[in-house]
């Protein structure tokens, strides 16, 4: 008797454990890209850890904002500085999120697949509501995961009044992510 | 020399010496971490457990308004080595009993001082602090301090 019961105790732990599906992923990359007449410039990020929990469709990205890198280190500096985004004070963004359509996404079979992602996303501590396609490549049981999507740098509180910030980067700036799961 | 002359020639001077300063803010090369003097020195677990006791004061202690932050050197057990995705080895010093450890990114000049480090070595890693360690209730996990443009000082 004792014995069964420590066996259903198990098969109960065992089957609450199978559900929460965490994945965790420390490689990543991000990239700004903004593009004027005057120039281009782009910022790459390699430090953002995210989780996808691929029962509930919970996603969600942690960025530390100092490891964004720029070509030109007075951009770094202008970036990080408390005219643009303020990183000593927000050292990181979040994306807080939920795949709308997780039904679509066979995260057990190999594939391509677009999904939905609903949420909010904290840059520069503001936090604004964002509806982004991302795609997941599955391949031998491994999640792969893109996104393009273009961000209006003024919903976050970055502004350029003056200067040649102000007519060197773009009012709208194309995000790239991509994340191994 | 006439006054005019004068006048011309010396303006044209502070104009050169105007754009000579510019360019050099322009094209001012990025900051060399292993060439710049370490600012402190410390176990992983003590930094570690520095923030996650007070973030906020860790932040202002060792975080630059312009992203030029603090210069660690941090001693610990190498834990994990990775890859990311721009080719950059990562060591993760973390001893078994912390919550939270320090993620060190190399460079590709320092990639190849990782090669002959294995995990449970002891060693000492110098790089600049991009951010610190915390418990992320959305995450549902601890997140490791992170340095970046690191080499080995010491194996």
């Amino acid at each position: 008797m004792k014995k069964s019961f420590l066996t259903i105790v198990a098969l109960v732990a065992i089957t609450v454990s199978s559900f929460a599906q965490k994945q965790v992923s420390s490689k990543t990359h991000l990239k700004f890209f903004s593009t004027t007449p005057a120039e281009d410039i782009e910022a790459n990020n390699y430090k953002a850890i995210s989780t996808l929990d691929t029962s509930t469709g919970d996603l969600v990205f942690s960025v530390p904002m100092q490891s964004f890198e720029f070509e030109k280190a007075l951009m770094q500096e202008h970036f990080n500085s408390k005219k643009f985004l303020n990183t000593k004070a927000n050292p990181k963004a979040k994306l807080k999120a939920k795949l709308v359509n997780l039904d679509n996404v066979k995260f057990n079979t190999d594939g391509s697949y677009t999904a939905n992602v609903e949420g909010d996303l904290t840059i520069n501590g503001v936090t604004k509501p964002i509806n982004e396609k991302v795609t997941f490549k599955i391949e031998g049981g491994k999640i792969n995961l893109t996104s393009k999507f273009n961000l209006t740098l003024a919903d976050y509180e970055v502004a350029f009044k003056k200067g040649k910030p102000s007519t060197n980067i773009a009012k709208t700036v194309e995000v790239t992510v991509e994340a191994n799961f | 020399m006439s006054i005019t002359k004068k006048i011309v020639l010396g303006l044209g001077i502070v104009i050169i010496i105007i754009g000579i300063i510019g360019a050099m803010m322009f094209f001012k090369p990025q900051r060399d971490v292993q060439n710049t003097k370490t600012d402190f020195s410390y176990q992983a677990s003590e930094i570690v457990n520095e923030y996650l006791t007070d973030s906020n004061n860790a932040n202002n202690k060792y975080l630059d308004e312009e992203g030029n932050s603090k210069v660690l050197e941090i001693e610990g057990l190498v834990a994990k080595i990775s890859e990311d995705f721009n080719n950059q080895k990562v060591i993760l010093l973390k001893s078994a009993t912390d919550k939270a450890g320090v993620s060190c990114t190399f460079t590709k000049d320092t990639n190849e001082h990782t090669l002959n480090i294995k995990t449970g070595d002891k060693i000492t890693v110098k790089g600049v602090i991009r951010s610190g360690a915390a418990f992320d209730a959305d995450l549902d996990m601890y997140e490791n301090v992170i340095l970046e443009k690191c080499d080995i000082i010491s194996k």
